[in-house]
């Protein structure tokens, strides 16, 4: 029995931004939650591993922040819960947390199988994913809104422009998915209950063979602001239902949404 | 724990009621299981925002040190609108703040007040969980055994329903019928953010105070009134009204309420300012004639708002320290009580003891005087007019005070028989 390990991200909820006057973000108030695209992640591992009979896990790369992520994610099916802990995570660039995950992941072993989502729902820089089967070493597939494993090989429906394509990777793989995939429920009463019981791990990043140095981001953030999208106040004409109808879809059509 | 149970204590709901519960069975070493509906304790309930501090004094004297307050209520204060115009009372008392600090009462934000109640019976070792929704009981020979929800079930030796008004679980276990349009008010609030310098040269504060205000004949003339609770950087300003009687109105809830906010003794105090939060709720507005015939079952206890512990006296609102008595009642009763079959009783014991019981029968009074149509909107009126009266001068020949008075009472629209009626009512039933 080998592991399927589920990434994920411990992000403020944006539900809870505040938008000051001046255009600043103010995240003081905001709560912590699992990205949103990552619990697709994390039922996606959990469904894999019941199919092959292999061992749902999660990892993350986040300060002490997020240990409070930890219940949440058992809660949604896997068996254990990693946890790189470090505050360098709060400043982290793609290549940085791909690097400690990357790590994590070797110190964990005996692996069949990476599942990302393609982005996070603050940054959506769709780097993670790529980053870290690149430094494993292991095919990357993005996209994914299907998986289905054949033997040794795992079939990766990709959701494209115009098109579904298939294509085959050799075992262990990263893959990225999209939030298509599959629907995660809302975690029961005893599936919460059971996650206080699972056994979680916590990694110091020396514990990973790292310096403190090797988790500095190279990207910085230098601003954070709100930008106002103005609403494009179209009033529909026509005499009859029909004719606002055909004006709506057309103007639809016309903004390139359906 | 029975063979069957997986847990002493299910409380369902974590609200003032519930946590009080589960904070002092899991201090005294019970198994305790506390589930929640909203996303966080507190997320759910719509509260005007006052807790009297004797109350969390009772549940653990150690709590009041580090609770999490708005403001420590220094001016308790009413105001009275007709139209646009109004009288506002300011009662200040320096033992309203200093000295016995358990004989005081704060200014709170649930959101954050139930959340940390909910950290402190964590602590204590109960478990709380979040977003999960208790739908039904589990029932066996008339005795509740355990809860429902989703897929799952959980046993307990009891059931603690605090679930609040309009529960779910005292409807499950045949306690109470579907809620009755007459005992129920629409409350309605907003959270308005100001900084709290703002607030406090407003209301004429010192740092960390706060005022609580009761506010008559905002409602045009429906059975109801608001309320205006200064936090440390906010104000939750709000109205309850009888649902039946708005609709007999034809009045939109929330236009009444745009009108209050509007008032012109009400807008500078809310100006620049950010509403952050809107929310309704019911509340319960019957007070003892309100509450369940039984607050118990076997295997299960109704606490808080679920048991209709409200009590209205129009100068002021009482739930919350209700809602943390019960919870402390029945847990008295619970870790008291070795016979499982006793606990009821044991509870309304306990109810009584703790003085909760007396002080809803006492409340009777103030639900008959409220009865009065006339609260609303006749009676504001006078006490506008007569002050109208008195602060006019306008170089004519004043009129006596008396003439005064009675012309006050004419354009009033009531007569002093009914007055003395009324009067009469409002002594006998306080």
């Amino acid at each position: 029995m080998s592991r399927i390990i589920a990434c994920y991200k411990w992000v403020a909820d944006e539900a809870d931004l505040k938008i000051n006057p001046d255009m600043s973000v103010d995240l003081s108030k905001a709560k912590g939650k699992i990205s949103d695209y990552d619990k697709n992640a994390i039922e996606a591992a959990v469904q894999m591993a019941k199919i092959t009979g292999d061992e749902a896990v999660t990892l993350t790369y986040g300060s002490k922040k997020a240990k409070l992520s930890l219940k949440d994610a058992l809660s949604r099916g896997p068996s254990e819960g990693f946890w790189v802990n470090s505050e360098k995570a709060e400043q982290a660039d793609g290549a940085a947390s791909s690097k400690a995950l990357a790590a994590a992941i070797d110190k964990i072993g005996d692996y069949k199988l990476i599942i990302c989502a393609e982005g996070a729902s603050d940054t959506f820089a769709r780097q993670v994913g790529p980053s870290v089967a690149a430094r494993l070493g292991i095919p990357c597939v993005s996209s994914a809104i299907k998986l289905e494993l054949c033997e040794n090989e795992l079939k990766i429906s990709r959701k494209l422009e115009d098109g579904i394509e298939i294509v085959a990777a050799q075992l262990p793989a990263v893959v990225c998915i999209l939030p298509e995939i599959n629907r995660p429920p809302i975690p029961g009463l005893k599936s919460v209950l059971d996650a206080g019981k699972k056994t979680t791990r916590e990694y110091k990043i020396e514990e990973l063979g790292l310096l403190e140095s090797d988790l500095s981001a190279r990207t910085e953030t230098i601003d954070f602001k709100a930008y106002v999208m103005n609403r494009k106040n179209i009033v529909l004409d026509g005499e009859t239902a029909a004719d606002k109808v055909k004006a709506l879809v057309g103007s639809l059509k016309k903004e390139g949404i359906i | 724990m029975g063979e069957e149970s997986q847990f002493d204590a299910i409380v369902v709901g974590a609200g003032p009621a519930g946590l009080a519960c589960a904070y002092l069975l899991a201090k005294a070493g019970k198994a305790v299981l506390v589930i929640e509906r909203g996303d966080a304790p507190g997320a759910k309930n719509v509260t005007g925002g006052r807790i009297y501090a004797y109350a969390l004094n009772l549940l653990d004297k150690d709590l009041l040190d580090d609770a999490a307050w708005e403001r420590k209520v220094s001016h308790e204060e009413i105001m009275i609108i007709d139209g646009n115009r109004s009288i506002t009372m300011d009662y200040h008392d320096p033992s309203l703040t200093e000295g016995d600090e358990s004989l005081q009462s704060y200014t709170i934000l649930r959101a954050v007040f139930d959340q940390w109640l909910a950290d402190k019976a964590e602590e204590m070792g109960a478990m709380v969980v979040c977003g999960i929704r208790v739908d039904d009981l589990i029932q066996r020979e008339g005795r509740v055994v355990g809860v429902i929800a989703g897929e799952d079930e959980m046993y307990a030796e009891i059931v603690i329903a605090a679930d609040g008004v309009n529960s779910l679980m005292a409807q499950k276990a045949g306690l109470i019928s579907d809620i009755k349009k007459e005992t129920v008010g629409v409350g309605v609030k907003e959270v308005i953010e100001l900084p709290a310098k703002t607030i406090e040269e407003r209301f004429k504060l010192n740092q960390n105070q706060g005022s609580a205000r009761m506010i008559l004949g905002c409602t045009q003339g429906i059975h109801g009134g608001g309320f205006l609770y200064t936090n440390q950087e906010s104000i939750s300003l709000g109205c309850v009204f009888m649902p039946q009687e708005i609709v007999q109105h034809g009045k939109q809830v929330h236009d009444i309420f745009q009108e209050l906010k509007m008032h012109p003794a009400v807008y500078p105090l809310i100006q620049d300012g950010e509403t952050v939060e809107y929310s309704a709720h019911l509340v319960s507005e019957a007070g003892y004639r309100g509450m369940p015939a039984k607050l118990y079952k076997e295997g299960l206890l109704l606490v808080g708002d679920s048991a209709g512990l409200v009590i209205n006296t129009g100068y002021s609102i009482r739930g919350m320290d209700l809602a943390l008595l019960s919870g402390i009642a029945a847990a008295r009763a619970i870790l008291g009580e070795s016979d499982l079959s006793q606990i009821g009783p044991a509870y309304l014991a306990e109810l009584e003891k703790i003085c909760l019981l007396p002080t809803m029968r006492l409340s009777v009074g103030y639900n008959q005087l409220l009865d009065i149509p006339r609260i609303y909107s006749n009676y504001p009126q006078l006490a506008i007019g007569v002050m109208q009266r008195l602060y006019k001068v306008d170089g004519q020949i004043p009129q006596n005070l008396k003439k005064q008075v009675m012309e006050a009472i004419n354009e009033s629209g009531l007569t002093v028989w009914q007055m003395l009626k009324d009067g009469l009512k409002g002594v006998r039933s306080i």
